[in-house]
């Protein structure tokens, strides 16, 4: 279509100024001098999520979109500075709720690090299976909320009713359905009697046998699929470029897992697969984390059925329960800088805590968390896409502000 | 001139044999009598009582309260239960709709102050205007040969009023709600006559008196099986039920035309789409399902046809409602491509069906 160049003055909408757009008034002037208008998506917008997407469309194709985080920014590295490590626990888990076990074990491992602790095998199994009921959880939820963007309420509802199976595990080995602060230095809290295993074990199969259902009313539904196939399409070349992160990255076709890549815990000890697609759009995305969910399933069983014996808790610290403050209020960390790599439900977790060697509290924590690291790649899944695909892109990359804004 | 009303009214009444000792009684009684000759003078009744106003309000009622009901029924929920809970919620949109009357209705600094207000009012007359010619049995509005053209005619006018106020709220999300709305409209509107054309063709009149007297025998979902078809995709689409509900994504447009508006005003806009589908399925019904024609009850007289052809359209209208937790939403150009596709294809096909079975009856 033919393009017509209009030279007169363009006078951008007031509020373009005062709603403090990290955009120059150049650029708003330009867009509307163009054949071409800013749409806003958020704060408030029930497809934004808790973030502004500046949307640049020409008719109903994205231009560019420029996003905005930070509208739950918690200062969470920063409270870190002030509380012991120990307190320290609670605080990290918060940024992903639904995902806490896989943060609060990134940073435990962070001091286990620090401190040269052994953690007992019993422990690892323990941990491995709070991991992955977390990443289940997590998976359940994105899938929830991909549904009910592109306006299916069902497949919001199914996974939201799965998920309280998760949780249930939750309460019967934690006591919380999720934000459980379990993980410990050295292990784990309490041990976990073979009883609430053996639940949670019948448990995996419940979750299987209702996402049967789940599959057949959305997995499988034409409309989902016409939603999602072919949309958002990032190769495996521009997922690299992008540092795009985990199931995301995976879904590319790059066969890159944390979990196999620098094994932790007891990943190395079962044996599961990497989950790989090679379309890299919107449905090899949300199809990477289903098959996922029934790998992490799988992981679960083997940890409850080859679950070693022995301590909960490392020999180094000793029995937690009733001096849980004696043992841990105190803790200094030796001088340096302690990185660990966690493969958290959306991608590759990075926590680095710097210490001084003398404060009982952190010099620095820094936590990169993986909806910060696909931010990128988010966005330039979006070019060239329809409007209408910006909320199936959204809820393909599971992107939950409050994780990346930390 | 009263007096010359009244006779106007009593001659041309509504008889039902089960209440008419009460309809005695009360003709004797000065000024009663004369409202109660203006409620039972058939066109009056039709258009305000059955299948007019009075029910569209009890239909309204119990539709937003069964689609909640079954579609939380799918997602393995309880759905509205609280208000009047002997009854299992059933008065939910009652309370809803007393929430919206009371509550503030904003006219924000940008939007055509006249336009904003009156549109939502403007938008029932082309609702109300094919009640008026769709007849049911003896109980009928306006008596005309091209009832089913002018519904058709009326319904087509729906989509302009939505554009206006997508217009008149001055909003980017407004504006582009009003611009799918527009999209969705040409893409519908020429399936929906051309189905409706090969049943016309079928019964050889656009009179709904002879489309109910045709199908006496075999109802008209069966001789144009297609063109059943593409009505009630059509009907879909219209109505923006999920998977079309594209013009008012919540998600991605947050109610697209409907954006800015709250209180009453949302009230009314809200339950355009619901009339909308209720004129439609009161057509479907004609046209393919056999239209009042039914088991006949000696006790209720005139009134039996009204009631056929109102249960008729509440179970077709049920039926419809399932979609909504089974389908996602389609994109505004996946929609349009498939309705200049191969629902245009089907649509003829329709119609060549249509002449043809026409032809032969």
């Amino acid at each position: 279509m033919k393009e017509f160049h209009l030279d007169i003055p363009v006078e951008p909408p007031k509020e373009l100024e005062s709603l403090f757009l990290p955009i120059p008034r150049e650029y708003v002037e330009d867009t509307y001098r163009k054949d071409e208008f800013l749409v806003l998506v958020g704060p408030q917008h029930p497809g934004s999520g808790h973030m502004r997407l500046i949307v640049r469309v020409k008719g109903d194709i994205i231009q560019e979109v420029i996003p905005d985080p930070g509208y739950v920014h918690r200062c969470v590295e920063k409270i870190a500075e002030n509380r012991l490590y120990i307190q320290n626990i609670p605080l990290v888990e918060r940024p992903s709720i639904m995902d806490s076990a896989n943060f609060n074990l990134g940073y435990v491992r962070a001091i286990e690090a620090a401190m040269d602790i052994e953690v007992p095998e019993r422990a690892k199994f323990i941990r491995t299976i709070l991991a992955e009921l977390c990443r289940i959880g997590t998976h359940l939820y994105d899938a929830a909320i991909l549904a009910v963007f592109i306006g299916h309420t069902t497949g919001f509802m199914y996974p939201f009713g799965i998920r309280e199976l998760i949780c249930e595990s939750l309460v019967r080995m934690t006591g919380a359905r999720f934000t459980s602060s379990f993980i410990v230095p050295g292990g784990v809290r309490r041990d976990v009697d073979e009883k609430t295993l053996r639940w949670v074990y019948d448990a995996t199969f419940a979750i299987e046998k209702r996402l049967k259902s789940f599959e057949r009313i959305f997995i499988k539904n034409p409309t989902v699929i016409a939603r999602l196939r072919d949309v958002g399409v990032l190769s495996k070349e521009e997922a690299i470029k992008f540092g795009v992160v985990g199931p995301f990255l995976r879904a590319s076709g790059v066969e890159y897992d944390t979990r196999v890549v620098e094994p932790y815990e007891a990943y190395e000890e079962l044996t599961w697969d990497i989950v790989t697609a090679d379309e890299g759009d919107g449905y090899a995305r949300f199809m990477v984390r289903v098959n996922e969910v029934s790998q992490s399933l799988s992981i679960i069983r083997q940890c409850i059925t080859s679950m070693p014996d022995g301590s909960y808790i490392s020999e180094q610290i000793g029995e937690v329960r009733g001096n849980f403050f004696d043992k841990f209020a105190d803790i200094v960390l030796p001088a340096g800088e302690y990185t660990t790599l966690t493969e958290a439900a959306r991608g590759t977790l990075l926590f680095t805590i710097v210490s001084d060697g003398e404060s009982n509290v952190p010099y620095r924590m820094r936590i990169v968390s993986p909806g910060w690291l696909y931010l990128r790649g988010f966005m330039e899944a979006l070019k060239g896409e329809r409007l209408a695909d910006l909320q199936a892109i959204y809820g393909s990359f599971g992107y939950f502000p409050p994780e990346a804004d930390r | 001139m009263i007096s010359t009303l009244f006779e106007i009214f009593k001659s041309n009444m509504v008889q039902i044999p089960l209440i008419q000792p009460i309809i005695d009684y009360l003709m004797q009684i000065p000024l009663i009598n004369f409202i109660v000759a203006l409620i039972l003078w058939r066109p009056f009744f039709a258009v305000v009582i059955i299948p007019g106003l009075t029910v569209l309000l009890l239909y309204l009622l119990y539709i937003v309260w069964f689609e909640r009901k079954l579609t939380a029924r799918v997602q393995w929920r309880v759905g509205p239960l609280e208000v009047a809970r002997p009854i299992r919620g059933a008065i939910q949109a009652l309370a809803d709709g007393l929430r919206y009357f009371f509550q503030e209705a904003i006219v924000h600094k940008e939007a055509h102050r006249p336009y904003f207000v009156q549109l939502p009012i403007l938008a029932f007359i082309p609702i109300l205007l094919p009640i008026a010619f769709i007849p049911a049995g003896n109980v009928v509005g306006i008596k005309s040969p091209y009832a089913v053209q002018l519904v058709v005619a009326f319904l087509a006018l729906i989509p302009i009023t939505i554009i206006a106020i997508g217009w008149a709220s001055n909003n980017r999300f407004a504006f582009i709600g009003s611009v799918r709305e527009a999209l969705i409209y040409v893409s519908y509107e020429i399936p929906f006559i051309i189905a409706v054309s090969s049943m016309i063709y079928l019964y050889g009149s656009g009179d709904p008196y002879v489309a109910v007297e045709k199908q006496s025998i075999v109802p008209g979902a069966i001789m144009n099986p297609i063109a059943f078809l593409v009505f009630i995709i059509a009907m879909l689409m219209a109505t923006s039920r999920l998977p079309f509900e594209i013009p008012e994504a919540d998600q991605e447009i947050a109610f697209g035309p409907f954006v800015e508006y709250s209180g009453m005003l949302f009230g009314l806009v809200m339950v355009l789409a619901y009339e909308k589908l209720y004129v439609m399925a009161l057509l479907f019904v004609i046209l393919f399902l056999g239209g009042w024609s039914g088991f006949y009850c000696e006790l209720l007289g005139d009134l039996n046809a009204p009631l056929w052809l109102f249960i008729k359209t509440i179970i077709v209208i049920s039926i419809l409602a399932i979609v909504r937790s089974m389908y996602a939403r389609y994109r505004i150009d996946q929609a349009v491509r498939y309705s200049f596709s191969w629902l245009i294809a089907l649509s003829i096909v329709a119609l060549v069906i249509g002449i043809a079975v026409g032809w032969i009856v």
